[in-house]
């Protein structure tokens, strides 16, 4: 962030109280002034993605730095310039709440819904503010501090869906009196979370003429399993399991984003072999999510046999990841302050052996894939998305790139030493769904490019700090000196403390920016811990998407956007 | 209830020779219906692949329908929103029916013990098969396979094969 | 009727009785199934109520894809017998196929100049 930005941001906001923190700006406003300041900084700042609300409960914080209980976070991003702005302010009273954003930003809409959903806090003017993660027969608000973690309420029947699509469809102004003087009438049908292609468990009520979609509405929430609450009561090393299980297919990207987070505002700086560990690890891992995507996208249009041979290369890394990690999925590689474990022997060997299996599987895929016509068919002007709607729905990652916005992180915000590779962005020109698909490949092969040279520059050394309130001490040092002992017993029990703050940071993972919004009150365990997921936000713009589109194009538009239904519902 | 007009002929040569080709041709191609929600349901899909080849099993047929499936798999974590569902699939499957909890989570809840998530699918419907493991290796899959096999070997068409789960009653039961 | 047509008929008469039969016989000494309520009703991937109700029309390009199939089916049906006898029927039935083929072939154009099969 540039220096003058912050002087820049006090002098058009005077009435707000601006800080920074880490490399964003933080913006204090009052409640009425919310609607002011947030388009004012979409329209004179250029902040146009809304990566993330989301609200924080003050109940049990030692000392909490506002009056109110609640407080809601607007975080913005201005991807042209680098600027990272969170705009906050407290909430006195859920029931009354706040003036919604979605008039200013379409991404707004599902994320104050999660925010009403998890803390009760209202959004007037909200078009569509109903339950999204949890269950529609839920009670309460799950994310209040006052909410017990282990309170389970039974849901005895699903909800039917009928009345949201009917609005919907009433809201899209279709003309079915017409339709009824032919003999035929909007047909509803349930793509139901109990379906092959959805991908694991989202739900589509659509609303029909024929095959084409008029209205659409996604239930999401199937596989919610309370992540955020669950990181509130583990230690911030435990939590590392729990994020490999939010994107299943690249798990070591979730864990990377995690402690990357930490390690940002706690200042803590990792060795240089970590990091290019990390670089290698998390692209190598975001090859592995591209090939599932392809492989799914492609089983999906009815090419079976792109799935068999993917899974092949997909199959051969697992047995580098399993000597690495001891799982074939699940890694929980890193810890904060460097990594679980070092490299194996001969690691470089085996890496360039999966690399060029990669290469020429995909290669080969990629062969039979492109000029395909039955591919181009199904896939080519279909669910076309330009930039600006995009950009307003807040996607991110390979999907925003197809539709022609240049923003990657790993370019516009480097970490990790990744401003010293040589690698290109891959951007599509159409926006449709054949550019979401063959993006993709490119990013494999770029990837393929990145770890080549993080191999060839990766030092030697350690891959751990050397702190011991950070990392856990060497087992010689715990069992023969009480310092030892003592700070290992501590690290376990207590965790490691990390200053006491707020501040958000992202990755640039598989599927988009990940991002990790923290409240620690200085202890061990994190106050709160809130993942911004990608797919959450792409899946919000799939309405938008399919609507004037066909069944089929919707289907193939779903497999293409690669939702991973951990990360979606977290 | 679901005896046919053979068991009239009790037990004898007959029946248990019949027993053997029946039992024989069901454990041969078990059709998985699978219930896919998480992580497990990617190692199924490993499963289902080249390498560890749930085919040679029989079961490679995977339908998507529960009237042409007869073994539910439930490969993942199965939350509050989704039991109904489970429930539903569950019983408009067609008999015999078998179903395999595969993972951590649908077995037990796994690591997730809080206010959305099932513990353990054997709250919703009866289970016959559990395989352990976040996620499980596809070797404990095919483990889990041939397990239902050695149960479905010993079933008589004497005895109702869902007689064994008629005292079942879950938390959607009532 | 000579002898290996009788037996043909018969042999195919007999043949096409066996499915009913096996379906009535094994549904007589096969074993039952249970009939539970849930499962009785429609499939709709997991949900309880078909969304908009079972009685909802489909809507009516579904129809007539499926008419217009059916017509164009039965006459290449039709054309197949005077194929087989094409040598037989010689001009007479050359020139009642023509007939027969322009009829339909007039509709098909019509229904071209409808726009019917534009499937959207």
């Amino acid at each position: 962030m540039k220096d003058t930005t912050l002087t820049q941001l006090q002098e058009a906001f005077p009435s707000a109280t601006c800080t920074q923190v880490i490399d964003t700006a933080v913006l204090d406003v009052q409640p009425n002034d919310l609607t002011t300041t947030l388009t004012a900084l979409k329209e004179a700042f250029g902040c146009d993605l809304l990566l993330d609300v989301t609200g924080i409960d003050y109940l049990t914080y030692p000392k909490p730095p506002q009056k109110e209980r609640f407080r809601v976070v607007y975080t913005l991003r201005n991807w042209r310039d680098n600027l990272v702005v969170q705009v906050r302010t407290g909430v006195s009273n859920p029931e009354i709440g706040l003036p919604t954003a979605s008039s200013i930003w379409e991404s707004a809409n599902w994320g104050e819904r999660e925010c009403w959903d998890q803390y009760g806090i209202n959004f007037s003017g909200h078009p569509d503010l109903r339950r999204i993660l949890n269950h529609v027969q839920f009670k309460g608000h799950p994310l209040r501090k006052d909410y017990p973690v282990d309170k389970r309420q039974i849901l005895m029947e699903s909800d039917s869906l009928e009345a949201p699509l009917k609005s919907r469809l009433a809201s899209k102004n279709i003309a079915r009196e017409a339709m009824t003087e032919l003999g035929t009438d909007v047909m509803f049908l349930n793509i139901g979370p109990a379906h092959p292609a959805t991908h694991g468990a989202i739900r589509f009520a659509v609303a029909l003429d024929g095959e084409t979609i008029l209205a659409n509405i996604v239930e999401i929430g199937y596989l919610h399993r309370g992540f955020e609450k669950l990181a509130e009561t583990h230690t911030y090393n435990q939590v590392i399991p729990l994020t490999d299980r939010l994107n299943y297919c690249s798990s070591m990207m979730n864990n990377i984003a995690y402690v990357k987070a930490i390690e940002k505002f706690a200042a803590i700086e990792i060795t240089e072999r970590a990091q290019f560990m990390r670089v290698v690890l998390g692209e190598f891992y975001r090859i592995l999510d591209h090939l599932v995507c392809l492989a799914a996208a492609g089983v999906d249009v009815g090419g079976l046999t792109n799935y068999w041979y993917l899974y092949d290369e997909k199959e051969a890394a697992y047995d580098f990841i399993s000597k690495l990690c001891g799982g074939r999925l699940m890694s929980t590689a890193t810890r904060i302050g460097g990594m679980y474990h070092d490299f194996h022997e001969g690691w470089e060997k085996e890496m360039e052996f999966h690399l060029a299996a990669i290469e020429k599987g995909a290669g080969d895929s990629q062969g039979l894939m492109e000029k395909n016509r039955i591919l181009q068919d199904r896939m080519q002007n279909v669910c076309r998305f330009s930039p600006e709607q995009a950009i307003s729905f807040g996607l991110t990652g390979p999907n925003l790139r197809s539709c022609g916005v240049p923003f990657d992180l790993r370019k516009d915000a480097p970490y990790y030493n990744y401003d010293s590779f040589d690698f290109d962005i891959p951007i599509g020109s159409n926006g449709d769904v054949y550019d979401r698909f063959m993006i993709r490949y490119e990013e494999i092969k770029q990837s393929i490019r990145i770890i080549r040279q993080a191999m060839k520059m990766i030092p030697g050394g350690p891959v751990n700090v050397n702190d011991s309130q950070v990392h856990l001490p060497k087992k010689a040092q715990v069992y023969t000196k009480i310092e030892g002992l003592a700070n290992h017993f501590k690290m376990v029990f207590e965790g490691v403390h990390v200053p006491k703050g707020e501040w958000y940071d992202g990755y640039e993972a598989a599927n988009g920016e990940l991002g990790f919004h923290f409240v620690s009150d200085g202890s061990g365990t994190p106050y709160k811990c809130k993942v911004r997921p990608p797919c959450f936000y792409t899946l919000g713009a799939f309405p938008a998407m399919v609507e004037g589109n066909m069944i089929a194009d919707a289907i193939v538009n779903l497999s293409c956007l690669n939702i991973i239904g951990g990360e979606l519902d977290r | 209830m679901a005896l046919g007009i053979e068991a009239s002929l009790g037990e004898s040569v007959l029946t248990s020779k019949l027993d053997e080709i029946i039992n024989w041709g069901r454990k041969y191609s078990l059709w998985p219906y699978v219930f896919g929600t998480a992580c497990c349901a990617i190692e199924f899909m490993s499963t289902a692949a080249a390498q560890f080849d749930i085919s040679r099993f029989g079961a490679e047929v995977v339908r998507y329908s529960p009237r042409q499936a007869d073994m539910l798999m439930v490969c993942g974590t199965i939350t509050y929103k989704q039991a109904p569902i489970l429930h539903r699939i569950y019983h408009q499957l067609c008999e015999p029916k078998w179903v395999v909890s595969v993972g951590a989570c649908a077995t037990s809840g796994g690591i997730y013990d809080n206010y959305c998530t099932v513990q353990g699918i054997d709250q919703i419907i009866p289970v016959d098969v559990y395989v352990s493991g976040c996620p499980p290796r596809p070797e404990g899959i095919l483990n889990a396979l041939m397990d239902l096999q050695k149960q479905i070997e010993s079933n008589s068409i004497l005895i109702d094969p869902q007689a064994r789960h008629k005292d079942f009653r879950g938390i959607l039961d009532q | 009727m000579s002898s290996e047509l009788l037996f043909s008929t018969i042999a195919i008469f007999l043949l096409a009785a066996l499915v009913p039969i096996g379906m009535v016989a094994t549904t007589i000494f096969g074993p039952r199934s249970s009939k539970e309520k849930i499962k009785n009703e429609a499939y709709e991937s997991g949900i309880k109520n078909v969304l908009g109700g079972v009685d909802q029309k489909f809507s009516v390009k579904f129809y007539l894809i499926a008419i217009l199939f059916l017509i164009f089916d039965i006459e290449a049906v039709f054309m197949y017998p005077w194929a087989v006898n094409v040598r037989e029927l010689s001009w007479f039935g050359l020139t009642e196929m023509v007939v027969f083929i322009l009829l339909l072939l007039t509709g098909l154009i019509y229904i071209l100049r409808k726009g019917v099969l534009n499937w959207r």
